[in-house]
């Protein structure tokens, strides 16, 4: 498999603080990677720098190849990303919000094709022409996934994208981003639930004061095993 | 870039309040315009009655001496400028009555705001009014969160992430907003263009006006957007734009308006005539006979006409001496109010630098200039009225010296055919071509404001603004 997320030696600090310490990692096509780590631990930074919003002090990260420092804006058409929080037009429908982001990255579907993308991340059709100011947070992380997918993404980044989302939801979340590494999509999920770090992805790596501490497939542990490690490296 | 204006109107037509608001704005500048028309053309009523009366008067005058008449003399009533509707300018704190006699010139009288309290304290109801105050504020904050809110509700990272460069977000927001603004301007000028003449001229003026209210909205918008993009939250971007708003529309033109007085100084009133006073006394008393330039003068045409006396002449010296009084007096005034008109146009020249550090002034400055309302044309007219008043004292003069009278003879006169055969006054206000000279700084200076915003937003917006 190819590795298309690539995170090599990357150092990042903020004045006196260092939020990234040499790390490390690589995600593979049909591969879900979580970042696991407590609030502050570098798993925004690490994002930030793969959307080349931030540029590392040293090291590199590239996406498909494409270093995210000095290749930004071409990296960037191969990434999907959501956030904690999908916040979308509000006085638009959410048919009308895939349309509009769509359209920006000169992308000009049908309705029936919009309408398949929505369907297919799980929206109800009913919730298709209704205004977003009426949607859960689910439902807007499904349109955020959606817009993802209509703009053909194969590397999808999420910062924290359970949190805040009742079981269910979460629970088709995992779901969806499961079907997409099927697809052969590469995914790095950064979060600090471990439950559902444990139940959507493929490997796992702790993060802790900026560096990757431990690094794991989630088929050699449980749910219980992987919190007490959890705790250890948090607690030492 | 055109996606993302279209889904900004989406918002704005979407938005019940910014229904309404717009609804009341279009109906506040259609009544505004259509008062001022009403307004406009009720006044212009009234002084073409009023010219026509004082023509009447002066057709049936009974016969007399043409000096008399002098005394008698005429009026002229400053017309309103067609646009006066949109921009009142100086209008109503100058006259718009002037009486044109011999020996003297008088000061324009009667203005609109001497006979209206409300107009003296709080100005007249035009749709400049709205255009340069009111509309810019619902620009401001229409604008001043277009950037902030994406950066608070993250969607500023989804959108760059889409493939739009910050720059050309906020420029397509910035010209979402302006187009807003410049709808209401146009719908202004289309109500004002349809309900009044269609003179060239006066389409030549709006033209103007329409370049210089969307040069105006362009800076405003594209400073609100700027500030929103680079300043932290909503509330910075608002306290900054609004600061600025005010420290333009309030603060700056009084500082530099205090200031352009104090630089180039006018005369007071008293000084000025004080002046004017001393200077004539040194000319010819055409009602003194002892007067010793008189005597110069009488001698001289002795001379010419080789007589003796003045009874021998076979003109009426009267006449000379009024008509060579009243060329002195001419000089007199060209002098004094020459300089008072140099230094007006030195205080407008100075002031309308300001236009640099300040946007808003050369709008002011542009507004009443197009419209015809401002000091470069109420100057035209007193200068017309002054010219007219030349014409029709030396007319009047020298059918007292050569209409066939002797000196000395004040009971001659004329009768009405003659006073009827002198032209009336009439004005026509200066075309705009001809005046534009007098505002290139003011189209500079917004130009210079334009260009400059769009390069900081070029220059100075990057991803940085983005986290």
């Amino acid at each position: 498999m190819k590795n298309v997320i690539s995170v090599q030696n990357i150092t990042k600090s903020f004045k006196d603080l260092t939020a990234i310490n040499e790390l490390s990692l690589e995600v593979s096509t049909g591969e879900i990677y979580g970042l696991l780590g407590s609030n502050g631990a570098g798993k925004s930074t690490t994002i930030n720098i793969l959307l080349g919003f931030l540029k590392p002090d040293s090291g590199n990260a590239s996406i498909n190849g494409i270093d995210t420092t000095s290749g930004y804006n071409d990296a960037r058409k191969h990434i999907g990303y959501i956030s904690e929080n999908v916040n979308l037009y509000p006085y638009l429908s959410g048919i009308e919000n895939l349309d509009y982001f769509s359209k920006l990255t000169g992308k000009n579907y049908s309705y029936k094709k919009l309408e398949e993308f929505l369907n297919k991340c799980g929206l109800d059709d009913s919730a298709h022409h209704r205004r977003t100011e009426t949607y859960s947070k689910g439902m807007r992380q499904k349109v955020g996934i959606a817009i993802a997918l209509a703009k053909e993404a194969k590397v999808y980044l999420l910062d924290e994208p359970a949190s805040g989302l009742d079981p269910l939801a979460s629970n088709e979340l995992s779901g969806l981003l499961r079907k997409l590494s099927s697809d052969g999509a590469a995914i790095l999920m950064a979060s600090h639930d471990i439950f559902r770090v444990r139940e959507t992805c493929n490997r796992i790596g702790i993060i802790k004061n900026g560096a990757l501490v431990k690094e794991m497939d989630t088929s050699d542990v449980s749910t219980n095993e992987l919190e007490n490690i959890y705790i250890d490296y948090m607690q030492n | 870039m055109i996606n993302i204006i279209l889904n900004e109107w989406k918002m704005f037509v979407r938005n019940r309040v910014f229904i309404y608001l717009t609804i009341f704005f279009v109906l506040s500048l259609s009544l505004v315009v259509w008062m001022g028309i009403i307004q406009n053309s009720t006044q212009q009523e009234y002084r073409t009655k009023a010219q026509k009366h004082v023509r009447k008067q002066w057709d049936n005058l009974e016969a007399m001496n043409p000096h008399r008449a002098a005394h008698y003399g005429s009026y002229a009533f400053k017309p309103n400028n067609l646009l006066n509707s949109m921009d009142g300018g100086i209008n109503d704190i100058t006259g718009n009555v002037i009486q044109l006699e011999g020996h003297v010139q008088n000061e324009i009288v009667y203005s609109e705001a001497s006979q209206s309290l409300s107009i003296s304290k709080f100005g007249k109801l035009k749709s400049s009014l709205l255009l340069q105050y009111v509309i810019p504020l619902f620009l401001i904050f229409l604008a001043y969160g277009s950037i902030s809110n994406e950066k608070e509700t993250q969607r500023l990272k989804l959108l760059i992430f889409q493939g739009i460069s910050i720059t050309r977000l906020i420029f397509a927001k910035s010209l979402s907003i302006w187009i807003y603004g410049l709808s209401l301007l146009l719908i202004t000028i289309f109500i004002q263009s349809m309900l009044i003449s269609s003179d060239p001229e006066v389409f030549r003026r709006l033209t103007l006006l329409i370049f210089s209210y969307g040069s105006y909205y362009y800076i405003i918008t594209s400073l609100a957007t700027y500030f929103s993009a680079r300043l932290k939250n909503n509330t910075s971007a608002l306290s900054a734009i609004l600061a600025t708003w005010i420290l333009w529309t309030i603060f700056l033109p009084k500082i530099w308006g205090n200031a352009v007085e104090k630089i180039h100084p006018l005369p007071s009133r008293m000084a000025f005539k004080a002046a004017m006073k001393e200077e004539r006394s040194k000319g010819i008393d055409g009602h003194n006979p002892t007067d010793k330039r008189r005597e110069e003068l009488k001698n001289k045409y002795l001379t010419e006409y080789k007589v003796d006396s003045l009874q021998q002449l076979p003109i009426n010296f009267d006449g000379i001496v009024m008509q060579e009084d009243e060329e002195y007096g001419n000089l007199v005034w060209d002098k004094h109010f020459g300089s008072n008109y140099n230094i007006l146009q030195n205080q407008k020249g100075l002031y309308q630098v300001s236009g640099l550090l300040n946007p808003f002034a050369s709008l002011q400055s542009a507004s009443m200039g197009f419209c015809g309302t401002d000091m470069i044309h109420h100057l035209d007219f007193l200068k017309k009225a002054e010219d007219y008043r030349r014409v029709l004292i030396k007319g009047l003069n020298d059918k007292h010296a050569y209409g066939g009278s002797k000196t000395g003879d004040w009971g001659w006169t004329v009768d009405s055919t003659f006073f009827r055969s002198v032209q009336g006054f009439s004005y026509n206000a200066p075309k705009i071509n001809d005046q534009i000279n007098h505002y290139l700084i003011d189209i500079l200076c917004l130009l210079w404001w334009v260009l400059l915003i769009t390069f900081m937003i070029k220059l100075n917006t990057n991803k940085k603004i983005i986290l």
